[in-house]
């Protein structure tokens, strides 16, 4: 009877230490890049493939004239190339959670799910600003070298995060969706590409318009910024509500 | 899932089918008057400048009466029964998602059919008019654009549909998605607020139609919505017969 209530009365002091959101996001985010920092898996595949990108790129610009404008084109190309870069990235950011059972073992523990939206958005947006960080000096080494880049072309740096920020948002979830979806590949391109369409346009005209630099072109540059982090803003709440209903189903 | 079934079967035909076999012949009627409206009621529109002074129809004029502008009577109500039936989608989907009832995932889902259908209709009338108006027959204009990205992700929300094979799975993913592709319709109606340069004109605006031209584009707005809810309630109706039928034979097998 004594001993009962010892351990009655032990069950009550007992301590648990709930993990604050904010050290479960920490342990999310540090399991990701620890992933990576030991494979290196998805940092190679889209930097050499990024590069290829930029070698096709090449191949198509060839033919072309000197005087041809490359500066009116560059945001555009830059941007696709960013694009099919994260879309081979974000293909990957779930497959390994999958093949090896680790998205089970995450949803086994008690935590808001919305977390392991933050979390993986999160690293897949170091990884894309990672390869961002070689790929964009390379495309200026390629092709930008000895056109008359505006000064104010360092300005691109905000339609570069801003418009990753949104990629890395949607595809979070876009890519949750779509693997345990039949041709999981192709299934995320197909929703991917109209989704971040808008804020695509967005960046490619304010990027363009700091690498060319004509008169005035902060009026450009200002409202397509201003729409872009709006998309953001919009996107990233949204899938940030939706992600629970997703990842769970 | 299958004691789920037994308890309760799929429904369906309730009063608002019979409301649908009234209001189809009826919509279709309304925009066949609305049609005759655009052509025999509305005044032609004053469009490109004729160069010098030309005689058309016995009268001297210097500018062209537009008859390519009468499809614009229809594109408009087709595209804003377009959004009405996308935000319904969506709104169905929420209620999926809160619910996680089939009743709600095949409203969803016939829904964002109805919104396919007109959203083709709007594609394709608003080509004749790129075509006869603009002279090409694209542009990559930014309602245009937009619209067309509003295409595909209702194109890629039934291209996802297929690719899933599990009932609830299914039904989430695609609510998800018909939430989030709501988020363009916004973005595609005020763009051409947005981006003054455009070329797509701006109707809806205060001044933007004469009084005959409202009244021909609202008649078209009633029966073009008639047929919408007349085509999902038919279309719902045959779905929820065929899932009574499946959980029908399903109970005889147990």
């Amino acid at each position: 009877m004594a001993e009962r209530m010892q351990t009655a009365r032990a069950q009550r002091t007992v301590e648990v230490s709930r993990p604050s959101t904010f050290s479960q996001y920490k342990a999310l985010l540090r399991k990701d890049l620890e992933q990576e920092f030991r494979t290196k898996e998805m940092l190679t595949s889209m930097g050499i493939y990024a590069l290829l990108v930029l070698v096709v790129y090449g191949a198509a610009l060839g033919q072309t004239s000197k005087d041809l404008d490359i500066l009116q084109m560059c945001g555009g190309l830059l941007w696709a190339l960013i694009v099919f870069t994260s879309l081979l990235g974000l293909n990957r950011s779930f497959s390994h959670e999958k093949e090896q059972g680790c998205l089970e073992g995450i949803l086994l523990v008690p935590l808001d799910r919305s977390v392991v939206f933050l979390a993986k958005a999160t690293s897949n947006l170091l990884f894309l600003l990672a390869v961002e960080v070689v790929a964009v000096p390379l495309f200026f080494f390629f092709f930008l070298q000895g056109t008359s880049v505006a000064s104010s072309f360092w300005l691109m740096v905000v339609p570069l995060l801003v418009g990753t920020v949104g990629v890395a948002g949607i595809g979070t979830l876009l890519s949750t969706i779509t693997i345990n979806t039949r041709g999981k590949d192709v299934m995320l391109a197909v929703l991917f590409i109209p989704l971040v369409f808008p804020l695509l346009y967005a960046c490619v005209s304010s990027t363009t318009a700091v690498i060319v630099g004509a008169e005035g072109f902060m009026d450009v540059f200002v409202p397509a910024i201003a729409l872009a982090a709006g998309y953001d803003v919009v996107m990233v709440l949204v899938s940030w509500v939706l992600y629970d209903y997703v990842v769970s189903a | 899932m299958a004691g789920e079934k037994t308890s309760k079967l799929p429904e369906a035909g309730q009063w608002p089918d019979r409301l649908a076999a009234v209001l189809l012949p009826l919509g279709a009627v309304v925009s066949v008057i609305g049609f005759l409206m655009a052509f025999l009621y509305a005044a032609p529109v004053n469009g490109a400048s004729v160069e010098g002074v030309e005689l058309i129809g016995g009268q001297m004029i210097n500018t062209k009466l537009l008859i390519s502008q009468k499809i614009f009577y229809f594109h408009m109500p087709v595209a804003l029964v377009s959004f009405i039936a996308l935000a319904f989608g969506a709104y169905y989907g929420a209620r999926f998602l809160a619910t996680k009832q089939q009743r709600f995932d095949t409203c969803s889902k016939i829904a964002m059919e109805i919104a396919l259908v007109f959203v083709v209709a709007t594609m394709a009338t608003g080509e004749m008019w790129t075509r006869f108006e603009w002279g090409v027959w694209w542009y990559w204009e930014p309602r245009l654009t937009t619209y067309l990205v509003l295409m595909l992700i209702v194109i890629a929300y039934f291209i996802l549909r297929n690719a899933i094979d599990d009932f609830e799975r299914r039904g989430v993913y695609a609510a998800v998605i018909s939430i989030v592709s709501l988020v363009d319709v916004p973005i595609c109606f005020m763009v051409t607020r947005m981006i003054p340069s455009s070329v797509h004109p701006v109707v809806l605006r205060a001044g933007g139609m004469s009084g005959d031209m409202g009244m021909t584009v609202a008649v078209c707005m009633v029966g073009l919505l008639m047929v919408a809810f007349g085509l999902y309630r038919a279309r719902f109706r045959q779905v929820r017969m065929a899932e009574r039928v499946e959980a029908l034979k399903e109970l005889l097998d147990e």
